[in-house]
This record gives C-alpha cells, sequence and structure tokens, in this order.
C-alpha cells in the first residue's frame, strides 16, 4: 500500500481514466472530470494521513509532507483542509461502491454478485487500511454532507441485498427483513475492526458476512452451506 | 435548604465533599442537556458553566477539558442504561431466551424515548466526539454482549455461529435506533420495538423464529 495504491484507487473516481468505468455504474453519481494528477495526488494523501493520524491530527501541511507537494498545488485546488476533506471523501466513497459494483457486474446471480462485490469492498480495506479508516471511521470529520453520503451508500447497498426477494421462493421470504439492518450490521462489524487499527483480515470475514446476508432470506441451513462455501 | 436546582446552592452545614460531589453532577447533567441540544462540537465549557450555574474555575479543577467531562458524563449515563436494561433481563429470567432480549430491549427503548436528551447524548453525540468517545461507545455497546451471547446455547448453535454475530446483532439494531434519534422521533422510538427485537434476535435464531417474538411484541404493545 501506500502512496501509490490509493492514487490508483482514487484515480478511478476523479480522473479521466474511469469514466467509462463509471458509467458502467448508472447509479454512481455524476463525477466532475478532473485531469488534475496532482489533485488526485492530494486527495489520496488527505485519506491516507486522515486514516493513520486522525481527522483533527490532520493539517494541509502534514498532508503536503506525504505528497511531496508545495503549499500552493494545495490552494490552486481546495479552500481549506475541510474543502479537500469533503472532495476526497466524496471520490473514495463512489471508488469503493464502483470496485464493488465492477465486481458484481463480472457473476450472474445474487449471491456470487453479493461474494463478489462484498469481497471486492474487503480487499480493498486489507489493501488500503488506512483510506478504509477515513472513510468508515473519520466520516464524522467530514460533516453532514458526508453523513448523508454513507448514508446513501449504505441504502444502495441495502437495496442489492433485499434483491434476495426474487431470488427466494415463494412464501419464503419473511416480509419484515429490513436489508437495511444487515449492511448496518456489517459496516458495524468493519467500523469496530478499523477503528481497533486493524491493518488486515478483512477479507477473512466474508464467509460471516454471507452467512449474516443469506439468513434472513433462505434460512439457516443455506446461509451455513454458503459461510462453508465462502470459506473454501 | 436551597433546593438542589437553585443558583449556587450552598447547603448549610453539610461538609464540603456533598458540595463538590453535587456541583460535579450538575456539571455532568449540564453537558448532556447542552450536548444534546446543541451538538458536541457546537458545545463550549462556557455553555455547560453557564447551564450548571458554577464557576469556570470550578469547571477546571474538576475536569481537564470539554472532552474529559463529556466522557464522564457519557459513562455516568451509559452507567444507567445498562442497569436498566440489566434489569429488565434479569426480571424475566424465567421465560425463554428470546423474551428475555425483547423485556430488555423493552426497557432500553422506554428509557430512551423518555429522555430525548440521554438517547442523543449515547447514541447520536458520542460518535462526533472524537477517538476516546468512539472507544467507549464501542465498551459501552460491548457491555450487551453477554445477554446476546446466550442466544448461542439458546438456539442450540454455539460455536457454529460466526464469531462477530453479537457485534453484528447489536451494530444493526443501534442503526435504528441512531438513524430515529437523530431524526427526531427520539420520543416515538417504541414504534421500532418489534423491529429492534428481529433484528436483535435474527441473526442467531433465523428468521422464522425471530419473526415468532416479533409477532409477540408486537401484540402486547
Amino acid at each position: 500500500m501506500g502512496k501509490q495504491a490509493a492514487t490508483k484507487v482514487l484515480a478511478g473516481a476523479e480522473g479521466t481514466g474511469s469514466i467509462r468505468e463509471v458509467d458502467s455504474f448508472p447509479q454512481a453519481p455524476m463525477l466532475e472530470l478532473v485531469d488534475s494528477p496532482k489533485r488526485e495526488k492530494i486527495l489520496a494523501g488527505m485519506l491516507e494521513e486522515v486514516g493513520s493520524s486522525g481527522y483533527d491530527s490532520t493539517s494541509v501541511r502534514t498532508v503536503l509532507a506525504r505528497t511531496g507537494l508545495y503549499r500552493q498545488a494545495f490552494y490552486d485546488n481546495f479552500s481549506d483542509k475541510d474543502d479537500c476533506y469533503r472532495v476526497a471523501f466524496a471520490a473514495g466513497v463512489a471508488r469503493l461502491e464502483a470496485l464493488a459494483a465492477a465486481a458484481a457486474a463480472s457473476q450472474e446471480t445474487w449471491r456470487p454478485k453479493l461474494r463478489a462485490g462484498l469481497g471486492a469492498v474487503l480487499d480493498f480495506l486489507d489493501a488500503e487500511p488506512d483510506v478504509g479508516r477515513a472513510l468508515f471511521v473519520e466520516v464524522h470529520a467530514a460533516g453532514p454532507e458526508a453523513l448523508a453520503r454513507r448514508a446513501e451508500a449504505m441504502k444502495k447497498a441495502a437495496d442489492f441485498i433485499d434483491l434476495a426477494r426474487l431470488e427466494a421462493s415463494e412464501g419464503d421470504s419473511p416480509p419484515r427483513i429490513a436489508p437495511e439492518g444487515i449492511v448496518a450490521g456489517i459496516h458495524a462489524v468493519i467500523h469496530s475492526r478499523l477503528s481497533t487499527g486493524a491493518e488486515e483480515g478483512f477479507r477473512a470475514l466474508l464467509p460471516e458476512f454471507m452467512y449474516f446476508a443469506v439468513l434472513p432470506y433462505f434460512g439457516a441451513d443455506a446461509a451455513s452451506a454458503e459461510m462453508q462455501a465462502a470459506r473454501a | 435548604m436551597a433546593p438542589p436546582s437553585a443558583p449556587n446552592p450552598q447547603p448549610q452545614g453539610l461538609p464540603r465533599a456533598y458540595a463538590v460531589r453535587s456541583e460535579r453532577e450538575r456539571v455532568l447533567e449540564a453537558m448532556v442537556r447542552v450536548a444534546a441540544a446543541k451538538g458536541y462540537e457546537a458545545t463550549t465549557v462556557a455553555d455547560v458553566v453557564e447551564y450548571a450555574d458554577v464557576s469556570l474555575a470550578a469547571f477546571e479543577e474538576m475536569f481537564e477539558s470539554k472532552e474529559a467531562c463529556f466522557l464522564e458524563a457519557y459513562d455516568a449515563v451509559f452507567d444507567v442504561l445498562v442497569a436498566h436494561v440489566t434489569a429488565a433481563f434479569e426480571a424475566a429470567a424465567e421465560e425463554p431466551w428470546p423474551e428475555q432480549i425483547a423485556a430488555g430491549l423493552g426497557a432500553l427503548v422506554d428509557l430512551l424515548s423518555q429522555e430525548a436528551d440521554i438517547a442523543r447524548m449515547a447514541m447520536v453525540e458520542v460518535t462526533a466526539a472524537g477517538d476516546d468517545a468512539r472507544s467507549r461507545y464501542r465498551a459501552a455497546l460491548a457491555r450487551f454482549t453477554p445477554f446476546l451471547e446466550q442466544g448461542r446455547t439458546y438456539s442450540g448453535q454455539g460455536e457454529a455461529l460466526p464469531a462477530d454475530t453479537a457485534r453484528f446483532a447489536v451494530g444493526g439494531a443501534t442503526s435504528m435506533i441512531f438513524d430515529e434519534v437523530r431524526a427526531g422521533r427520539g420520543p416515538e422510538l417504541k414504534r421500532i420495538l418489534p423491529d429492534l427485537v428481529f433484528a436483535v434476535l435474527m441473526p442467531y435464531l433465523g428468521p422464522e423464529a425471530a419473526e415468532d417474538e416479533m409477532r409477540r411484541v408486537t401484540r402486547e404493545s
């Protein structure tokens, strides 16, 4: 991990190279087309710095130290630390959504789609735990806009999970399942790991996440089988 | 003797330690009220001092910072919540585990819906109050884990259930409470009790048994 990997992560969300990929993800927000490697570098540096030092300890100076850029490059693109973090947060969330959607798109049915999409998020966290912390844990520092963006991302995930209803045999699917609760539960497990400083081991959570998602729609036997399958 | 809510109460003839303790309690309560009303970020020591009607010097003697005061107030508030839920859970000790959980959740929802400030502080503002507050929040929620983990035995699944089952269940339920309280619907929190019961029981028991208990709770409420 490090600067290079994080830059790559963000490149898709803000850079020119991403447009085709983002277009193939219809729910993704329209993104500004900004061809500025410095801007991307600063955004990546901001997420890494916030994730590793915490938002309060992050300053424009520490972000610049991480990126090796001059002050002017920062203020050409952002008015202050808050502004930069808001943009970086939105770009990071969009990128994570695009990663999950692209992985899911390679599969045909609900379960493999979910496995692939969740797996992509967890692989991302293993590769970039600091960026993960900036996106999952430090979200409150980015203000109400970021909280709303997070809620939107979680709603999309919940809507996807609820597509299980289409595959659950009729009468099998209890009417009161709140897919938002499944997403919130999975989010809580990830959040807890990230905020206690975990740097790896996220991928290993996939089997139990699959268990929690499959259980309400298909019952305990199917969920256990899915957990075994995801462990393999 | 002045009532405790009057300005600058100086109980005659009581030891100094009593006055100190009561000032501390007033400050802690002031922190809960002010943080709930204004949000943690916007809360200042000056607000708290004014609300509690104590001097700034007295505040500084007791607390190192706004954050230290918030954390102590938070611990006090959560002690009340845990005691309340524990009492309800234990009062239902003769009942099967799902009913005990429903009783504990019912007590939680009752208290939070009556005490809007406590609900906002304990479930919402704490997540905005920095790293230490968030780790207290995690530790506080973990105090409910022993009640939940009895579900492993009750369900007969034991260690076959995922390791993070309690965290998943608590995460789902607290997120629902967070959304309601944040949207200003804290006083009507009882309405979501059946959904909370389902969210907590489902990971342990599966959808059918969780829904049975949810129906029972809906009938009784």
